[in-house]
């Protein structure tokens, strides 16, 4: 059998033998078995017309006006119970690795009349038969990592969200550059689902370094010579801290994840992080119907040194109190991470995304303004009228070095 | 006034423009914004434990704080220690 190895694992030493022996990494399985033939029905009347309610987390039937609610994940999968117990690694259902030969083009038979209905789950997750109008949904957790465990449906109006952008653009025209502001049509804004893994974790680090306190300040010499000088204790400084973390989002898609500000403007995405992920709902593609998506395309695996580097993060943040006595400063040389459990559940977060492509070099730079599906968080990337800028620094620049001259001049 | 004074002032000019300069790109364009996860997610530590011991003085420094502090630059990675877990 594969993973096998022939060897009788009792006679090997310890640490290989708890290896080999441990588990397969444990599951939550958050399928939907019921939903899986594609259509969506109303519980009531069987119509599959059916939507989200705006501004809340229901779902509404268009044609029997019955509403309902998906369940929460966090209840039902106890999500945000014992995170000093966690051991090992546990990935849901959903955020299952995909699988190499996965496609993202999904070919469905409509349960209503039989004819093929293809759904590109690369940015749509719900389609029309055009024979029958029955609405279809992607609700199998197939394994090109398109469905995820759990979603959390847009709060934030259209509405609201153009009114948010129109705002903070409006405070950043004087020097915006001149093709934007002629072209700025927030209404276009469109609301994305964006892929994303939620991380708990169960960690502890170890933190060392130098720190200094002042024990004694003076000054030598006189006038214009005249010198502070400083005396202090150097102390080697050693901390540990055991601590858990309850849903970190991390980007699960390798374009959002990129973050390189010179390339992209991802970054205004991350900002706008976190979400209210605890009234995260169980996957049902009739949330997204009327809205895009983007596809999950990163593995916990490929996630994990990202995980790790902002648990270390978290990690020296929380001890900063602790080193606050070190008057001068403290110079962190080594850290240690031990990470005893993590558990990973994929989730589409709503985000309401304007973008201006502004050309140039190299393809030019999509700038985005998002707005949180959520809390309502706004930022944006305003492209800038670079020769408008340069005048006025330069011109203010100039004024100042005119003061100065005027002061050099008539003080000597 | 020293002679070293005034000229230090001449510095004003082009160090008041790029100041300028850097703030505004900065205020339209929020390259140096992200997700403070530090802050922004809900993490339970336990008290944190550790040791000090003095292991040198300095005296007659001129330096205000210790060469290389980065006890707030939490993203700045130092030396990573690898355990026997990872």
């Amino acid at each position: 059998m594969p993973g096998q190895t022939g060897i009788d694992p009792a006679t090997l030493p310890d640490p290989i033998r708890t290896e080999l022996e441990a588990p397969d990494p444990v599951a939550i399985d958050t399928s939907s078995k019921e939903l899986e033939d594609g259509v969506n029905r109303c519980p009531k009347c069987g119509s599959t017309d059916v939507r989200q309610k705006p501004g809340t987390d229901l779902l509404v039937c268009l044609y029997c006006r019955n509403q309902w609610q998906s369940t929460r994940v966090e209840e039902q999968f106890g999500l945000g119970e014992g995170l000093d117990q966690l051991r090992g690694t546990v990935i849901a259902s959903g955020a299952r690795d995909i699988a190499a030969d996965a496609k993202s083009m999904m070919t469905f038979k409509c349960s209503g009349c039989g004819a093929e209905v293809t759904i590109n789950t690369a940015n749509a997750m719900t389609a029309r038969c055009h024979w029958c109008r029955h609405v279809l949904g992607v609700n199998e957790q197939i394994a090109n990592g398109a469905v995820p465990d759990a979603v959390l449906p847009f709060h934030i109006k259209k509405d609201d969200a153009v009114a948010r952008i129109r705002q903070f653009v409006d405070k950043r025209r004087l020097f915006a550059l001149k093709e934007f502001k002629e072209q700025f049509t927030p209404e276009n804004v469109v609301g994305v689902y964006l892929p994303y893994m939620i991380v708990d974790g169960n960690a502890s680090a170890d933190i060392g370094g130098q720190g200094e306190i002042k024990t004694r300040e003076y000054t030598q010499g006189s006038g214009d010579d005249k010198k502070t000088y400083y005396d202090a204790d150097v102390y080697r400084v050693d901390r540990h801290v055991d601590f858990t973390v309850d849903d970190l989002p991390l980007e699960s898609s390798v374009e959002r994840g990129n973050l390189d500000t010179r390339t992209n403007t991802n970054n205004i995405i991350n900002t706008i992080l976190p979400f209210d992920t605890k009234n995260a709902v169980k996957w049902n593609a009739s949330y997204l119907a009327g809205f895009t998506s983007e596809k999950r395309d990163r593995d916990v695996e490929s996630l994990r040194p990202h995980l790790e580097d902002q648990l270390l993060s978290i990690a020296r943040a929380q001890v900063e109190d602790s080193v606050k006595r070190y008057d001068r400063g403290v110079r962190w040389e080594q850290e240690q991470l031990d990470v005893y459990g993590t558990r990973w559940v994929s989730m589409y977060l709503p985000v309401w995304l304007y973008s201006y492509h502004q050309p140039g070099s190299n393809g030019g730079l999509l700038h985005y303004i998002a707005v949180n599906g959520r809390t309502g968080e706004t930022m944006g990337s305003v492209p800038v009228q670079q020769w408008k800028l340069l005048t006025t620094a330069l011109t203010v620049g100039t004024f100042i070095e005119g003061i100065a001259l005027w002061i050099v001049g008539h003080s000597s | 006034m020293s002679d070293d004074g005034g000229l230090w002032l001449l510095a004003a000019g082009p160090a008041g423009a790029t100041a300028l300069y850097w703030a505004l790109y900065r205020y339209y364009r929020n390259t140096d914004k992200s997700h403070a996860f530090e802050r922004e997610t809900k993490v339970e530590a336990k008290p944190v434990t550790g040791s000090d011991s003095k292991v040198d003085e300095i005296k007659g420094t001129r330096e205000k704080r210790i060469r290389g502090d980065n006890v707030t630059a939490y993203r700045t990675r130092v030396k990573r220690i690898r355990g026997d877990t990872s």
